[in-house]
């Protein structure tokens, strides 16, 4: 069987400062699964995780070597090109927090805020898929009562969920997850982890994690990092 | 794509331009005042504009007088209100109960929005009249006067800055000396005043600025009187008074241009001050002092 | 011995509290006492009648004897002042917090903080000589209200600067970094995420600075202010002002009548102001909870 490729991580190093974070790295991960990066705290798993979309540009300090290639739409895209456009890229390429990270505004105004920033400005449109990404995230029920409330009211799983649905609500062919339970209770774990599994019918989800439980329940693939180094 | 990088890249060059129009209007203020007062550099010799007596009819345009005036009231106002606004700021961080502290940071805060005006116009009418009687001198416009209202209106400044910097004291130190069985006033000499000497400088120093840089309180109650002083009872013109009341004359003469001295030696102590506060080290201190003391 | 240490810190506390707010009742008492008697509609209006007074807000007749045309002056300074300093001032603070880095960033603060710094009559005296300047090449200009309105703004720049850009740099930077992650262009971001936020800051400092703008006597006593003038018929006019009405009145007034008038001045200007000060808190919750969680 052909497995068809979505991100390929090319010879990647990362430094911070003059510390190296991630040495020469090169893995490629399978469409439309769920692909787990795992290892202990400070290998650099979520240093390898922003690399696919540039997130780290936006802290400052750091470089980094290497290329990232992203198939979309079926067109290889390289990453690290000069002309690209990184909010077109992280419009494809969604990313979820460990924390869960409602901006302080209403529920509703989190998820319409994608689509602001996208262009897309039709109000009814704006509604419709709102309705839809929150019943695809099985949160309607809880929060359609409550939509023009703080986003930060909700519990911590709901916030998850929330942030989730925001991150799939411009329909992203990659999903990028760092740690996506590691601060919930065990129940919002669950239907976290549930969540996910649905998901891989429409785009192809990277997610680190350090717990082995959660990958054997989820994963179709793993890889470990160790100080920096695939295992 | 490439319209919405233009959008950006454009409304970037419009912010900058709209900050450095602001900068460049800052900086043609004083190459104003320079080019406008500049006979006074060349023909006349500017040492003897700072030097000698106001005497227009004998031919002297010195604002020597004027300077030492404005040096005289906010010299006296700082000694009055520093231990004044100190005071304030201890019974409001350390000495009174919760709702009387809340109740006198209130009005202390509520006393930055007295326009300046009316401290002149109060004066006029309240404190002169007092101060005439009580020392017997004159009109009452005088030094003392003026001085009096000035520390009012700074006191404000400095209360809130204080209180800001006590508060910026770890609470962890402030247990530390409370373990160790120190009493308020051992607190207060061995924790709050050295531990906020850089906020006490910060507050002092504002107070200057502002001090120095009051026109209504000096022009209404400090009797703008031409001679040099001899005693806090004395009537002063202080160098801002000064440009207010020589607008009236005629643009051509020295008499016109002196104000333009006036208007440099301002900016320069001002611009001083700014430049000191700027190299303290008042970490904490400063972003909340930007959101709305100053 | 101690004790006697402690006492004297007590009791020289609490004087300092006593004398600080002495002298604030002093002040308001003082008056209140004078001006309260005589807010009215006549202290604004003279003895125009109710139907006349609607004539002169629709500028039909003329207000000889009130506080009417200073009033109205006030709130056209403030008005020209806003408008010109708060686009510039929140584009300048937008730029220092979210785009200027290293040595442009110092820089520019710092001639913000000098503006900040400078007294008012000195920019009085600024927009003084630029109408001097401007004479020789435009005759017909003078001091004016446009003069004043634009040293004003001058003065209350360096406020809205500071506040907007303390404002933006005390948010998290977990904020730009969500909204980076969402696709969010830098635009973008500042104007959906940052300055819904900063708003509250923000609109603290434009408080501070209609405060400034109609307190300051010193800029327009330079600048084209006058004891009578009525309302002005363009920006090129002659205009009266609240405070400046105050300063005359206190040096020139030639009897009780025209003295009651100025109490009424002082006691009106000082409810403005300590209104606006106080009444800010308020406003600025509620504006911005408006703009954060009603999406209509």
């Amino acid at each position: 069987m052909i497995v068809e490729k979505i991100v390929e991580i090319k010879n990647i190093s990362f430094f911070y400062g003059e510390r190296q974070v991630l040495s020469n790295i090169s893995i490629s991960f399978a469409k439309q699964t769920i692909s787990a990066i795992t290892g202990a705290s400070g290998s650099g798993k979520s240093t390898l995780l922003s690399t696919i979309n540039r997130l780290w540009e936006e802290v400052g300090g750091a470089r980094v070597e290497g290329r990232v290639k992203i198939w979309l739409e079926g067109q290889e895209i390289d990453v690290y090109e000069r002309q690209i456009s990184l909010p077109e890229l992280r419009r494809k390429v969604g990313m979820v927090f460990q924390i869960p990270n409602p901006l302080p505004m209403s529920i509703y105004k989190n998820l319409t805020l994608p689509l602001k920033m996208a262009g897309i400005k039709n109000r009814d449109l704006q509604r419709e898929k709102v309705e839809s990404v929150l019943k695809d995230a099985f949160l309607w029920s809880e929060v359609e009562p409550r939509l023009h409330e703080d986003a930060r009211n909700l519990s911590g799983g709901q916030q998850q969920r929330l942030c989730i649905a925001r991150a799939m609500i411009l329909e992203p062919e990659v999903l990028l997850l760092d740690e996506p339970t590691s601060s919930l209770d065990e129940g919002a774990v669950f239907e976290i982890e549930n969540l996910l599994l649905s998901l891989k019918e429409r785009c192809s989800l990277l997610m680190v994690s350090h717990d082995l439980a959660q990958v054997r329940r989820v994963a179709d693939s793993a890889v470990e990092l160790v100080a920096g180094s695939l295992q | 794509m490439s319209g919405t990088l233009q959008v950006v890249f454009s409304g970037r060059r419009l912010l900058f331009l709209v900050t450095a129009g602001g900068v460049f209007v800052t900086l043609s203020i004083l190459v104003f005042m320079i080019v406008l007062g500049l006979p006074l550099f060349t023909s006349n010799s500017f040492s003897l504009i700072l030097t000698q007596d106001w005497a227009p009819d004998r031919g002297f345009f010195g604002i020597f007088p004027f300077i030492c005036g404005t040096l005289a009231i906010v010299t006296l106002s700082l000694l009055l209100a520093f231990p004044l606004s100190l005071g304030n700021a201890v019974l409001i961080h350390l000495l009174l109960p919760p709702v009387a502290a809340k109740f006198l940071h209130r009005v202390v805060k509520m006393m930055t929005g007295i326009p300046t005006v009316i401290y002149g116009f109060v004066g006029i009418f309240l404190l002169v009249p007092f101060v005439r009687e009580w020392f017997d001198s004159g009109s009452g416009m005088s030094i003392l006067s003026a001085a009096l209202l000035l520390a009012l209106l700074i006191s404000p400044t400095m209360i809130l800055v204080f209180v800001e910097s006590f508060a910026a004291i770890p609470k962890s130190q402030v247990r530390a000396v409370a373990a160790l069985g120190g009493n308020l006033r051992q607190k207060l000499i061995y924790l709050y005043l050295p531990g906020a000497q850089n906020g006490i400088l910060t507050g002092l120093l504002l107070a200057t600025g502002r001090a120095l840089g009051d026109t209504m309180i000096a022009l209404m109650v400090a009797g703008n009187a031409t001679a040099q002083p001899e005693s806090l009872l004395d009537p002063v013109r202080t160098l801002t008074a000064h440009i207010a009341l020589v607008m009236a004359a005629d643009f051509d003469s020295i008499e016109f241009k002196t104000i333009f001295a006036c208007g440099i030696i301002l900016y320069l102590w001002t611009a001083t001050l700014t430049l000191t506060l700027r190299f303290l080290p008042y970490g904490v201190l400063k972003s909340r002092l930007n959101r709305g003391l100053s | 011995m101690n004790r006697v240490y402690d006492c004297l810190l007590y009791f020289s506390a609490g004087i300092c509290g006593l004398l600080l707010l002495g002298a604030v009742a002093g002040l308001t008492g003082f008056l209140l006492w004078h001006g309260l008697p005589v807010l009215g509609l006549e202290l604004f209006f003279g003895s125009l009648k109710i139907g006349e007074i609607v004539d002169v807000i629709f500028l039909q007749q003329v207000v000889v004897d009130g506080l009417w045309p200073a009033v109205v002056g006030t709130c056209l300074l403030v008005l020209m002042a806003l408008s010109t300093a708060l686009p510039l001032g929140l584009g300048a603070g937008i730029y220092l917090a979210e785009y200027a880095g290293g040595k442009a960033k110092t820089l520019f603060s710092l001639t913000f903080d000098l503006l900040a710094g400078v007294p008012s009559i000195v920019i009085g005296l600024f927009g003084f000589s630029l109408t001097l300047y401007l004479h020789r090449q435009f005759s017909s200009l003078t001091p004016c209200l446009l003069i004043s309105g634009l040293s004003l703004a001058l003065l209350v720049l360096p406020y809205l600067v500071r506040t907007t850009q303390t404002a933006l740099e005390d948010l998290p930077d977990s904020l730009r970094l969500t909204a980076a992650a969402l696709g969010a262009e830098k635009s973008a971001t500042i104007i959906l995420v940052l300055l819904p936020q900063a708003l509250p800051g923000i609109f603290s400092g434009v408080v501070l600075a209609i405060g400034r703008a109609a307190e300051d006597t010193a800029v327009i006593m330079l600048t084209g202010v006058v004891a009578t003038a009525g309302i002005p018929r363009s920006l090129f006019d002659n205009y009266e002002a609240l405070p400046f009405y105050i300063f005359y009145t206190a040096s020139q007034f030639s009897d009780q009548h025209e003295l009651q008038q100025g109490f009424g001045a002082a006691l009106v200007l000082l409810i403005i102001c300590v209104l606006l000060f106080t009444g800010a808190g308020l406003i600025r919750k509620k504006a911005s909870y408006r703009l954060l969680y009603h999406s209509k």
